[in-house]
């Protein structure tokens, strides 16, 4: 038999779990469901249920901050009006997470606690700058979320903490993407995933980039912010030749691995390729040259359906 | 062509498909017995090992258990061609996978501390994955009990023609390498066995097995049991694509464990042991070569083939009869030779998949065709269409080739696609059309004795009709078929049919399914016998109705004179008055169809099927070639069936290889890393979701074969054939490189866009008469 509580409040959850060492949260249960099956997680721990606490919940804007409950779906996050136009990259990234059905389950903290390298959110999250509340018995602590993963499947989180929400600023001539290449177009993992974010000094093509940051997943332990871009990118727009030297940092600033997903050889080429694109659509949304709707899934613009004769 | 019926050619949605989608239908693995016991199977972690020691001591003292077996304590001969398989290993695993020993419990947490306190001391042996590998003198010896030089379990030798003079006047020769991957079949449901016996020792088996006379014969002989005494029942099969046509070692291990503890016994297996415990489809590595005369006209192929079979012989080690079909006899080719060598390998082993050895053979076959035309200076689909199989051709394998839309095909696809518009015009973009056909059996294949079929048909006092089938449904539509051919040929309701093929206690012999045969034979036996219930229940209306038997039709159960509006008697009267009444009778009928056809003599010379399916695809794909990726936008597919009996299970069976072909094409394999499936699971085994799929637009063809019923042929696994060749054709016409081996993953496709692998294409004999000329 398993212990199962549902908690009405964080502190609450928090005081539950202090009372018992060795409790999982959970939320959607996406992957933890699956890894208690399998033996990777011990299928007897107690539960604590965090989908109860209101304060958890929900999408919501406040002027240009975007405040992320821990708990809201991915699904609620893809279909956001606003994520999709202010913090494209998330809802980008919603959208190729697993299938319809695990959207609906899946929540933004699990994926961020989950702590996959290939996790699909966090990229993006990293490229906003977002900021993780976490909840212990010893009260509340703000953290980058670049610093809250810290390996595969281990984060910052001490045990008895909880993640509350996730928040970031989405200012005006900003903009985002998240590329990834898959096997499949749906229920796979990233083989590359790439999100890029770029805030200008104006609109229009020549708009000169004044910060950018670029983050890939699913090609290191962890996923990782690409270093030294302010001074390939700063004070001009991001030429083909600036764009080269983006693709450049992003490829040495892998350490993939081989699998069924691709070689390191073409995971570092690719996510070179991705970044590019990523950073070149993102300083299009910045400097209002996008004509709205998310990007292809790989960045390239191409028509979906065949022109031949159609029956 | 007749297009009067009033039932075959209709749009029906599969008889079975209301069940199946709202969750009633009750599969092998949802089935409750009393007394029932798991199953499971310790299996071999290495790919090659000596077993030393096998100690179940601790397992049987396990409470729960009720028996633990192994190789020492059970009495079982070989089985698979050439004997060289055991159901538990005894001396020797040669596959990650091998069964060891197995237990029966009284539940899967009990049987799994059973597996887990069976202790198996090994002595690793140095294993090999690669064929080519296991060709080399030194190479680890995987059979060394049996009688065979360098791991060759056996060759497929052929020859017609003189090849060296057809070398001398072809005008260009094009030559390549062609590799497939080792792929899966992956049903939903994976496999199961329940095994029992009664008190008199007869036993039952319900499996989802699709040859069920053959594996009650298997089942005898491996394990000494009397066959008259072993029924077999199949349940609903949840999908198959072939994996579940072999008898595997699970199934006699399942039926040894129903013996040893004396209580029926469930088998199911995980996703994990299905992937890496079940059969494949074995990679096959061609050597191919192409000549053609300089205004197209074929003059040879050559094949030099090296096929993968992994530790046994299972049906995959006879995969090499379709792919040589394809060698000799796609197109008029003339001289033709084969030389193939199936090798053992210390991997799981090749099974029979949907398509048998044909995606493999054409992706060497149909890529030659467009490398030859581009080398001739032709249009691809001009070069097929001048070389096409034709009604009455004879190929050199002796394949009659009789009702053939191969041209027909071959024209829709190409008007379809725009193909003469736009196939090579797309560079710029990176996109490019490519086109493929086939050949394959449609009208049975005579690899045993018998190709045949029963059936028999009866008509109860209500009018329902049943018709009791040799053959089985495993979601291929094969029954929906059924009931429309005896409904047609009757001249009854379609709802008024029903079908049966479930246990072999009462359906009558069949060899099973597989070939594409169930349609044509099947459906054949069932016209037959559906015919004689038509006599017996007209000569009982002419009685009632006083008029000659041959006078009357039948429609839509209304049995009438043409010409006596008033003359006119309800088919359920008629059966109704003739078993009411003293000396009565009913109407039950049989018939056994076994196609006019021959089986290959010594030299793979035969007339092996009545009669053969023939399609074309056109594939549209657009690669990005900085990453390799490669999306398929458009697939046209036509395909000659004959008659569609059912138009929609003709589309969805053409739609639904075409979309596994495309998972073959591009993404499914099951790499190996030292011996080892390093991700058995359909998380990361790369099968298609329907996100995955193109549009895909299907024609049907059809040319009335005059021996299908009702002109039909089959048509179950053309769909899967085509794709890998056709995305190759396309890609290559995108960004003019040459995929020689699929799947087409990114990471191959940006290797070959940089080192720019390109056609092989000799046209010395035009340069020796330029030398002579000079």
């Amino acid at each position: 038999m398993t212990s199962y509580y549902r908690p009405g409040s964080a502190s609450e959850a928090v005081a539950i779990l202090a009372a018992n060492p060795g409790a999982m949260v959970i939320a959607g249960g996406t992957d933890l469901v699956i890894d208690r099956r399998l033996g990777r997680a011990d299928p007897r721990a107690p539960l604590v249920d965090v989908t109860g606490i209101n304060e958890l919940r929900g999408v919501r804007w406040d002027g240009d901050e975007l405040h992320l409950g821990a708990t809201a779906t991915i699904s609620a996050i893809e279909s956001d009006p606003a994520v999709i136009v202010r913090t494209s990259a998330l809802a980008e990234a919603a959208r190729v997470l697993g299938s319809v059905q695990i959207r609906n389950m899946a929540t933004l903290g699990g994926n961020l606690c989950t702590a996959s390298p290939a996790a699909e959110m966090v990229p993006p999250l990293m490229v906003h700058d977002a900021v993780a509340a976490i909840r212990g018995p010893a009260g509340e602590r703000r953290q980058a979320v670049a610093d809250v993963v810290t390996g595969p499947r281990t984060t910052i989180l001490a045990s008895g903490e909880i993640l509350t929400n996730v928040r970031l600023r989405a200012p005006a001539l900003s903009g985002s993407c998240y590329l990834r290449q898959t096997v499949r177009w749906a229920m796979d993992l990233a083989g590359v995933g790439v999100a890029a974010w770029v805030l200008t000094d104006g609109t229009g093509r020549e708009a000169a980039v004044q910060e950018a940051r670029v983050a890939l997943g699913a090609v290191a332990p962890t996923a990782v912010l690409v270093p030294g871009l302010e001074s390939l990118l700063a004070g001009a727009p991001p030429t083909t030749e600036r764009l080269g030297a983006v693709s450049a940092a992003a490829s040495a600033a892998c350490e993939p691995i081989s699998d069924t997903r691709g070689t390191a050889e073409h995971r570092r080429h690719v996510a070179g390729v991705l970044a590019a694109r990523a950073l070149s659509i993102a300083h299009a949304r910045a400097a209002g040259l996008w004509s709205g709707g998310l990007a292809p899934v790989n960045g390239r613009a191409s028509a979906v359906t065949s022109s031949g004769e159609r029956a | 062509m007749r297009s009067d019926y009033a039932v075959v050619g209709k749009r029906i949605p599969k008889l079975d498909a209301p069940d199946k989608v709202t969750g009633r239908t009750v599969y092998a693995d949802d089935l409750k017995l009393s007394g029932l016991l798991t199953a499971a199977i310790k299996r071999s972690p290495h790919p090659h090992a000596r077993i030393l020691s096998v100690d179940v001591s601790a397992a049987e003292a396990l409470p729960g258990v009720y028996a633990v077996i192994h190789a020492g304590n059970v009495t079982q001969r070989p089985f698979g061609f050439g004997h060289d398989n055991t159901p538990l290993k005894d001396r020797v695993v040669r596959c990650v996978g091998d069964e060891v020993a197995a237990v029966a419990a009284v539940d899967a947490a009990t049987a799994q501390r059973a597996l887990d306190l069976i202790s198996v001391d090994y002595e690793l042996l140095p294993a090999v994955d690669d064929p080519f590998e296991a060709l080399q003198p030194g190479a680890p010896r995987i059979h060394d009990e049996l009688d065979i030089e360098g791991n060759v379990s056996m060759e497929w030798n052929f020859q017609t023609g003189d090849l060296a003079e057809a070398e001398r006047r072809s005008a260009v020769i094009v030559s390549g390498s062609y590799s497939s991957p080792q792929a899966a079949p992956a049903p939903i449901e994976t496999h199961v066995v329940i095994a029992g016996f009664d008190a008199d020792g007869a036993l039952e088996v319900i499996s989802p097995v699709h040859m069920v006379f053959m594996y009650r014969k298997e089942l005898a002989d491996c394990l000494g049991l009397d066959w008259r005494r072993i029924t077999v029942r199949q349940p609903p099969v949840g999908g198959s694509f072939g994996g579940k046509i072999d008898i595997d070692a699970h199934d006699f291990i399942a039926v040894m464990l129903a013996r040893a503890a004396r209580r029926p016994v469930k088998l199911a297996m995980s996703r994990e042991e299905e992937f890496t415990g079940t059969r494949t489809r074995q990679p096959i590595h061609f050597q191919l070569r192409t000549g053609a005369a300089a205004d197209g006209t074929l003059l040879f192929r050559h094949a030099e083939v090296v096929s993968d079979n992994g530790a046994y012989n299972a049906w995959g080690s006879h995969a090499l009869l379709v792919a040589m079909n394809t060698v000799t006899s796609m197109y008029r080719v003339g001289t033709s030779r084969l030389n193939a060598k199936v090798v053992y390998t210390n991997k799981n082993y090749g099974g029979s998949v949907r398509g048998f050895g044909n995606p493999q053979a054409t992706f060497a076959v149909e890529q030659q065709m467009e490398e030859l035309a581009d080398a001739l200076g032709m249009d691809p689909m001009d070069l097929r269409l001048k070389n096409a199989n034709r009604p009455g051709d004879v190929t050199p394998q002796g394949l009659e080739i009789t009702s053939c839309g191969l041209s027909e095909c071959l024209e829709t696809v190409r008007r379809k696609s725009s193909w003469d518009q736009r196939r090579g015009r797309m560079r710029r973009q990176h996109r490019g059309l490519g086109a493929a056909a086939y050949v394959h059996v449609g009208g049975g294949a005579r690899i045993y004795g018998s190709d045949g079929c029963g059936a028999m048909t009866k008509i109860d006092d209500s009018g329902r009709v049943a018709l009791i089938s040799g053959s089985s449904e495993l979601g291929q539509g094969s029954e929906t078929a059924l009931a429309m051919i005896v409904a047609e040929t009757l001249g009854v309701p379609l709802e008024a049919v029903s079908v049966s093929h479930d246990d072999t206690d009462v359906k009558p012999w069949d060899v099973g399914v597989h070939a594409s045969r169930t349609t044509f034979v099947a459906g054949n036996a069932a016209r037959m016998a559906a015919a004689k219930a038509r006599d017996e229940l007209l000569k009982g209306a002419a009685e009632v109705l006083d008029r000659p038997a041959r006078s009357l039709t039948i429609r839509d159960g209304v049995i009438s004179v043409p010409g006596e509006p008033t003359a006119t008697l309800r088919y359920e009267k008629a059966v109704r008055r003739r078993l009411l009444r003293e000396g009565s009778s009913i109407i039950m009928t049989s018939a056994f169809y076994d196609p006019p056809t021959q089986r290959q003599d010594e030299n793979y010379v035969g007339n092996i099927s009545a009669s053969y399916g023939f399609g074309a695809h056109v594939v549209e794909v657009e690669v990005d070639p900085d990453t390799g990726m490669v999306r398929v936008l458009g697939l046209w597919a036509a395909h000659d069936v004959g008659r569609a009996i059912n138009p929609m299970s003709c589309e969805g069976q053409i739609e639904g290889g075409a979309v596994m072909g495309v998972g073959l094409a591009l993404s499914e394999e099951l790499p190996v890393e030292d011996g080892r499936f390093p991700a058995p699971n359909l998380h990361d085994y790369g099968m298609p979701t329907a996100m995955d799929a193109p549009p895909i637009d299907v024609t049907l063809i059809e040319t009335a074969d005059e021996l299908g019923p009702f002109g039909a042929k089959g048509i179950g696994e053309g769909g899967i054939i085509l794709p890998p060749a056709a995305i190759a054709n396309a890609v290559a016409d995108a960004v003019g490189v040459r995929p020689r081996s699929y799947p087409i993953r990114p990471w191959k496709l940006r290797r070959w866009i940089e080192t720019g692998e390109r056609s092989h294409v000799d046209k010395r004999p035009q340069l020796v008469r330029d030398v002579n000329a000079r």
